[in-house]
């Protein structure tokens, strides 16, 4: 492995800065290490939406975890910095900050987590309200029952849900309402970075409208943060001011939306972008040939370089660098570095 | 479906009961009431010869290829056991050369699948395993559940285009069910649209998709999100509402509650379906 990021070297005015993290998989009794993050780097502005794109098993849940600092066993993480600005300009590393001050500090009140299948994480014995209720007391806020009841009521009504359901027991909701209701919990405390894993997985297009048309006007609303990790790029077309690509465990191109998916630099990007089906489209499309590598044993070199139409030799030998194009983008491809021979 | 062979895609959310019914095409379920027809015959009254002849005519590919095979079996075996049952070549020495041909079809072939299990396929590759294993009899129709939404967005045009080279070359009807409407164009000649166990509207693909006929049509095609940028001007957002499960036992019009333009008529009385301009649509809007 090769340290080739450049050290970010102003935190400027970003909310959260992922530095060079690095982690992955123990599978002890096979002596393997599934590499998912390799030396991934990026910065979270102010009011802004980040999207992190990719396939499945291309390490952007896995990512997800690391920057919310849900590190468990057998999720290790070797290097890198989570830095988060808890409030005038006071930046806490998640990685290395012991438990107890993130999960009073941090979670949920400074960066909250929406979690992929976020209907099954309630407590099925607990009515929707004392969710609520349990989540103010463990951060230390006094509050009326009443407040919570006129809280419930606003955000219940904008996602679409019944009021009723603040006393049903999980199990009486179905599985879309589950998942307002998480999303409902999460942004509770009017946390200034929201991490939001697959939010609409499993649920019709309407609802999904639904719910992202509610984060996105949330989002506006209060000037928060937003990190949205799909896999559907319809998802983040909707949503990103900035998207990030990654192809097995790596950030291949990072930069505006807007650039990103009209005119792509990385083949693996362009590539994604053209297999894309648009509504109202007949014409004959290409897949990208062959599948995503096995992350315990990558392809040396660029990971993308056996699917890639322009493989040169040096893509096959060593991992490409990160060229920075303009401002606040970056592409990691040997095609657009100067040190190309 | 006896004119020349057709992609026919049903479309709807889930619990729309799109797979309820696919599994009363493939004889999995005894229906209630009603008929099945399949070139004429019942298919719920075939005798044990017909249901042989029925299983060759029509075959099923399912969403997760990875639940559609034995995982402790070896995955070339389902393609010998179908050539042994349904094609009656009981030797593998001749069922080789058909078997090959058709892994051929879907871009595999037999050296590569040989001896292997689930594991050592991709999802992409395992799905056309099940494709190839479907068309090994030749079906005139095959149904399939959600074929593609397992896969990663850059597998999945490539097993599209496999069902369309099915339809050209094989000249094999596919009934194609999916939530994902951005596909259903992509893929079908014709579309039904299924709203909690009621077909709302049916027609030619082109023109379902330019002008719906049905509310709740214009809502799903409203609500697609496309991965293009400019979606982002271009997309209303919508408002959720909390009516989900009284609409299965609703009398009326089941789209009634969340129908932009619902009439007085809409939620006592079911609407009638009839025929507009080469499709059929259930809607009061358009009774006179």
């Amino acid at each position: 492995m090769t340290p080739l990021y450049t050290q970010i070297n102003s935190v400027g005015s970003s909310i959260l800065v992922a530095e060079n993290i690095d982690g992955g998989y123990i599978v002890p009794d096979r002596r393997l290490f599934i590499h998912a993050v390799d030396n991934v780097s990026f910065t979270l502005e102010g009011n802004e939406v980040l999207g992190i794109a990719g396939e499945s098993g291309c390490g952007k849940s896995t990512l997800a975890k690391i920057v919310y600092g849900v590190i468990e066993p057998p999720l290790i993480v070797r290097r890198g910095r989570v830095l988060i600005d808890v409030g005038n300009r006071n930046l806490i590393d998640i990685l290395s900050s012991d438990r107890e001050t993130i999960r009073r500090e941090i979670m949920w009140k400074t960066l909250s987590y929406i979690p992929q299948n976020s209907m099954n994480v309630l407590n099925p014995m607990k009515r929707i309200r004392d969710h609520f209720i349990e989540t103010l007391k463990f951060h230390g806020i006094e509050v009326s029952k009443k407040d919570v009841v006129n809280y419930t009521r606003e955000v219940f009504n904008s996602v679409g849900l019944p009021i009723d359901a603040t006393n049903a027991y999980p199990h009486q909701l179905s599985g879309g309402m589950r998942q307002r209701v998480v999303i409902a919990l999460a942004l509770m405390l009017k946390p200034r970075v929201v991490l939001a894993d697959e939010p609409t997985t499993a649920v019709d297009v309407v609802t999904q409208l639904g719910i992202l048309s509610f984060l996105k006007e949330w989002q506006k609303e209060t000037k928060c943060s937003m990190i949205v990790i799909s896999h559907d790029m319809g998802v983040h077309a909707y949503m990103d001011n900035r998207i990030a690509i990654m192809y097995a465990g790596n950030i291949v191109e990072y930069g505006d939306a807007e650039k990103v998916f009209t005119d792509p630099l990385h083949p693996y990007t362009k590539l994604l972008i053209e297999s894309l089906i648009k509504k109202g489209e007949k014409s004959i499309k290409k897949g990208i040939l062959g599948s995503p590598p096995n992350l315990a044993n990558p392809p040396p070199g660029c990971r993308f370089h056996p699917r890639c139409p322009y493989a040169m030799d040096i893509c096959r030998k060593e991992e490409p660098l990160e060229t920075r194009i303009g401002n606040n983008y970056r592409v990691k491809c040997w095609l657009y570095s100067n040190s190309r021979r | 479906m006896s004119e020349p062979p057709k992609i026919f895609v049903i479309v709807g959310e889930t619990g729309s009961g799109k797979s309820t019914l696919l599994k009363l095409i493939l004889r999995m379920l005894i229906p209630d009431g009603g008929t099945i027809l399949y070139k004429g015959r019942d298919i719920f009254k075939l005798n044990r010869e017909g249901v042989r002849w029925y299983r060759r005519e029509v075959q099923a590919v399912f969403q997760d290829p990875y639940e559609s095979f034995n995982p402790i079996r070896r995955v070339d075996t389902y393609l010998y056991d179908t050539a042994k049952f349904l094609l009656n070549i009981g030797k593998s020495i001749e069922a080789i050369p058909i078997i090959d041909e058709v892994l051929r079809f879907v871009g595999l072939d037999l050296e590569r699948i040989k001896g292997k299990s689930i594991k050592e396929f991709s999802g992409g590759e395992l799905q056309r395993v099940s494709i190839a294993r479907a068309i090994l009899s030749r079906p005139r129709l095959l149904v399939a559940d959600e074929p593609v939404s397992m896969l990663d967005a850059s597998l999945r045009v490539s097993v599209l285009n496999t069902f369309k080279e099915i339809r050209d070359k094989l000249g094999s009807s596919i009934i194609y069910v999916t939530h994902d409407l951005s596909t259903a164009y992509y893929i079908g000649d014709e579309i039904a649209v299924l709203y909690r166990g009621v077909l709302v509207e049916k027609g030619p693909m082109d023109v379902v998709y330019s002008e719906p006929l049905h509310p709740y049509t214009k809502m799903l095609l409203d609500s697609i999100l496309e991965p293009d940028i400019r979606i982002k001007e271009r997309i209303k957002p919508v408002k959720l509402s909390s009516i989900e499960i009284s609409e299965f036992l609703a009398p009326g019009c089941k789209f009634a509650n969340r129908c932009p333009y619902v009439k007085p008529i809409c939620s006592s009385k079911e609407p009638p379906s009839i025929d507009i301009d080469r499709r059929t649509v259930s809607c009061w809007l358009y009774i006179k």
